[in-house]
C-alpha cells in the first residue's frame, strides 16, 4: 500500500497580542504542537482527545485551511507545507472535508443543486448540463431524492444536510476527506445511516478518511488506526486493535472507561475511572507531561520534570505512547490505575 | 406512593399548518430517589413533554389536557402563583445548553444568589453561603474565589456544573435533566453523571433523565420510557428493557448504536425520517420504518400491552409474541457472534 499522506512534527502556535497598534505578541497559544503520523490509502485514521485538544485544528493545518507554524506535511508524494494558494488549489481537488455542524456550514441562500456543484464549478469541470447530471449522480449516491436538486437547506432535516455535505466533498472524487466530527450532532439512528454510508463510499470510491471524533465509540467503528490527543500532542497512536484492547496511556484508559456502556449489566461490573479537573489550557501547559496533573499514575520529580516521548509498546508492531508509567493491564481490576511495584521501583533512572 | 404521577397528558401546537400533535397521551409514575430514563429522537416529544409537565408552554398556542399530579396535587394548568413556587424550590431543572442557559451578563453567584432569595426568607449573605456551598458540592474548585465569575469564564463541563448547583440549592424533589451531559467529552460526562448520583443519594431526589443516548440510560436509570411520535412506545425496568426489547423501534435503537464492547462490520440502521407530528402516518407511527410491518400496521394504532417477561414492562406493537421473541433472539445471536475475542 501506498502513504498518501505524511504528516511530520506538525505545529501550529496562534499569538497572544497585547496593544492596538503595535500588537506586541505576549504569549503563544499551541494548539497543535509536534504531531506526526502517515496515513496509508484507503485507510482511516480516528482522532480522538477531549474539546480543545487540537484535533481540528490539526484537520485544519492539514487541508491547509490554517497556516502551519511548523513541520511538514507530505500529500501523495508532495510537499504541500507552504504552497501558495494557486497551487494549492489543485491539491484542493483531491482531499475535502465534511464539517461537525449541518446546520452551519450549508449556505442557507444556496440551493442543494448550487452547493453540492460548486466545487465542480470552483475547479471548472463539465459544462452547465455535465455539472447538473453529476449533481444528481451524487445526490443519488449519498442517499438523496436527486429531484431535490433546486431545495434550500432548512427543508431537509440534520441527517439530511450532513448527506449534502458529504455529497460535495464527493464531487471531484477525492482521495482523502477530513471528517471533522461528522456525526456528533446527530440522533443515534441517524449517526448510524451516516457511518455507514461513508463505510460503503468508502468501499466503492476507495477513499482515505481522518475521522475526528470524541465519541470513542464511533471511531472504534470506522477507524484502522487510531490517534488519541492530549493538550496539542499525540500520547498513544496504534492500529485499532491494539488502542483498544491494550490501551497503555492512562489517559487513553481513562477515556475508554468513562465511555457508557449500553448494557447494564456490564455496565454494573466494570471499573471507571472518572478524571478529576479539566483539559489545561494551551496557553499555559503544564511541564513535561502535559497530562501529569490529572494522572492517576503521577510520579513527583519524574513526569513533571523529565517529557516521555513516543515510544513503541514492547512486543507490538504498531503501537506508540508517550508515557513513562504505561498501563501493565486492561481492563481495570480493582486496583484501578495502580502501578504494579516494579513500575515505582524503576522510576529513579 | 409516587412523587410525580402523570395521567394521558396531551400537548397540540396550533400552527399555520394544521395541528401538531406533540404528545398525545403519556402516562407514567415516578417514585423518589429512582431515575427515570426518557430516550427518544428529536421530534419524539421527550423534552416537550417535561416543558407541559413543568407549565413552560406558552398557554397561546399549546393545548394541554390530561394530568400532572406532583406529591398529591394537580399542578397541571395551575396557576403561575403555585407554579412558581414549585418550579425551582421542589422540582429543579437542568437544560441541555450551560452556554444559553446561563445569563451571561450576571456573576455566578448572583445567578445562584437568586435562585435561593426566590424561594427562601434569607438575607444576601446566607443566600451567598449556600451558593458557595452549592458550587462545593458540585466540585467546583476554589468556588469562594469563582462564584464572583461571569459564565464565559468557566469551561464548558464546569459551566453545566454550575447549572446543576443552581438546580439542586433548593434541594429539590424532582431533577429533570434534559440533554445534561450531550454537549460534553465523555471524561466530563462521567464526571456529571457521578455526581448527580451521589447527590441523589444524599437527598433522596428522583430524577429523570431525557437523553438520546442509551449508555447513559443504561448507567443511570431504573425504568426507561422510550418515546416515538409522541407516545411512549416502550417502558420497562432497564435491565428487563436491554435483555428483552419488545418493540422494533427499540431494536433498532439498540441495533444503531456503535459499541466498544461488540464489533460490528455494519450498523444496523432504522431508515427513513422520524415522523411528522403534523401529519402523522396512520396506523402505528413507526410503521413506515419498520422492516416487520404488515397491513394492521398501516391502519390501527397498538394499544400499549404488558408484555410476558418483567412485571412493569408495556410496549405498542401488533406482531404475535412467538414472532417478536424469535426476532429478538436472532438479533441478539447477531451481535454476539459479530464480538472479537479480545477485549
Amino acid at each position: 500500500m501506498s502513504e498518501l499522506l505524511v504528516v511530520e512534527d506538525l505545529q501550529k502556535h496562534f499569538p497572544v497580542t497585547r496593544g492596538i497598534f503595535f500588537q506586541k505578541e505576549v504569549a503563544q497559544v499551541k494548539a497543535v504542537d509536534g504531531v506526526s503520523f502517515t496515513l496509508e490509502a484507503g485507510q482511516t485514521l480516528g482522532v480522538v482527545g477531549e474539546s480543545g485538544c487540537g484535533k481540528s485544528t490539526m484537520a485544519r493545518c492539514i487541508a491547509r485551511l490554517l497556516e502551519p507554524t511548523g513541520g511538514k506535511i507530505t500529500f501523495d508524494g508532495r510537499d504541500i507545507t507552504h504552497l501558495d494558494r494557486g497551487d494549492m488549489r489543485a491539491i484542493r481537488r483531491d482531499m475535502m472535508m465534511v464539517f461537525q455542524d449541518p446546520y452551519a456550514s450549508l449556505n442557507a441562500r444556496m440551493r442543494v443543486g448550487s452547493i453540492v456543484g460548486e466545487p465542480l464549478e470552483v475547479h471548472g469541470i463539465g459544462n452547465d448540463s455535465d455539472r447538473k447530471r453529476r449533481v444528481q449522480e451524487l445526490l443519488e449516491i449519498v442517499g438523496l431524492n436527486p429531484e431535490h436538486y433546486n431545495r434550500f437547506p432548512h427543508e431537509f432535516s440534520g441527517g439530511q444536510r450532513q448527506r449534502i455535505g458529504i455529497a460535495r466533498a464527493l464531487a471531484i472524487n477525492p482521495k482523502l476527506i477530513i471528517c471533522d466530527e461528522p456525526v456528533s450532532a446527530l440522533d443515534v439512528s441517524v449517526q448510524a445511516q451516516i457511518l455507514n454510508l461513508l463505510k460503503d463510499l468508502q468501499q466503492d470510491f476507495d477513499l482515505t478518511y481522518i475521522f475526528i471524533a470524541h465519541d470513542l465509540n464511533v471511531v472504534r467503528h470506522v477507524s484502522d488506526r487510531v490517534m488519541v490527543m492530549y493538550v496539542g500532542k499525540p500520547v498513544e497512536e496504534g492500529s485499532k486493535e491494539e488502542v483498544y484492547t491494550e490501551p497503555k496511556h492512562p489517559y487513553t484508559g481513562a477515556l475508554l472507561s468513562a465511555v457508557p456502556i449500553a448494557d447494564p449489566t456490564l455496565g454494573r461490573e466494570r471499573r471507571q475511572i472518572v478524571l478529576e479537573g479539566d483539559v489545561p489550557s494551551p496557553l499555559n501547559p503544564p511541564a513535561a507531561c502535559r497530562f501529569h496533573p490529572r494522572c492517576p499514575r503521577f510520579v513527583d520529580g519524574k513526569c513533571n520534570v523529565d517529557e516521555p516521548l513516543l515510544t513503541p509498546a514492547e512486543g507490538a508492531n504498531d503501537h506508540d505512547f508517550a508515557c513513562h508509567f504505561p498501563l501493565e493491564r486492561w481492563p481495570l481490576d480493582e486496583d484501578g490505575f495502580r502501578r504494579l511495584p516494579t513500575a515505582t521501583a524503576a522510576s529513579p533512572e | 406512593m409516587a412523587i410525580l404521577e402523570v395521567t394521558d397528558l396531551q400537548t397540540r401546537f396550533r400552527t399555520d399548518d394544521g395541528i401538531v400533535k406533540a404528545v398525545s397521551g403519556v402516562s407514567f409514575a415516578l417514585d423518589r430517589g429512582q431515575t427515570l430514563g426518557v430516550v427518544g429522537e428529536s421530534g419524539s416529544g421527550k423534552s416537550v413533554t417535561f416543558l407541559t409537565i413543568m407549565g413552560l408552554l406558552d398557554p397561546r398556542h399549546a393545548q394541554v389536557t390530561g394530568s400532572v399530579r406532583f406529591d398529591g396535587q394537580e399542578i397541571l394548568g395551575a396557576g403561575n402563583s403555585l407554579l412558581r413556587k414549585v418550579r425551582g424550590k421542589r422540582i429543579g431543572m437542568i437544560f441541555q445548553d450551560p452556554m444559553t442557559s446561563l445569563n451571561p451578563v450576571k456573576s455566578i453567584g448572583w445567578q445562584l444568589e437568586e435562585a435561593v432569595m426566590l424561594h427562601n426568607d434569607v438575607t444576601r449573605a446566607e443566600a451567598r453561603r449556600r451558593s458557595v456551598e452549592a458550587l462545593q458540592e458540585v466540585e467546583i474548585p476554589r468556588a469562594e474565589a469563582r462564584i464572583d465569575d461571569y459564565p464565559h469564564q468557566f469551561s464548558g463541563g464546569m459551566r453545566q456544573r454550575v447549572m446543576i448547583a443552581m438546580a439542586l440549592i433548593n434541594k429539590p424533589e424532582i431533577i429533570i435533566a434534559d440533554e445534561p451531559t450531550t454537549a460534553l467529552d465523555v471524561t466530563t460526562q462521567a464526571q456529571i453523571l457521578r455526581l448527580m448520583g451521589q447527590l441523589q443519594e444524599e437527598h433522596d431526589a428522583a430524577i429523570v433523565m431525557i437523553t438520546h443516548d442509551l449508555g447513559v440510560v443504561a448507567e443511570l436509570a431504573n425504568d426507561v420510557l422510550v418515546m416515538y411520535g409522541g407516545r411512549v412506545v416502550e417502558e420497562a425496568k432497564v435491565d428487563d428493557l436491554f435483555a428483552q426489547p419488545e418493540m422494533p423501534y427499540t431494536w433498532g435503537l439498540l441495533g444503531s448504536l456503535p459499541r466498544l464492547e461488540v464489533i460490528t462490520a455494519r450498523l444496523e440502521q432504522i431508515p427513513g425520517q422520524p415522523p411528522s407530528l403534523l401529519h402523522p402516518p396512520q396506523g402505528c407511527a413507526f410503521n413506515p420504518r419498520c422492516a416487520y410491518a404488515f397491513d394492521r400496521c398501516r391502519e390501527e394504532l397498538p394499544e400499549l400491552r404488558q408484555a410476558m417477561r418483567g412485571a412493569d414492562h408495556h410496549f405498542r406493537c401488533h406482531l404475535e409474541d412467538e414472532d417478536r421473541a424469535r426476532i429478538w433472539d436472532a438479533k441478539k445471536a447477531a451481535f454476539t457472534s459479530a464480538e472479537e475475542p479480545a477485549a
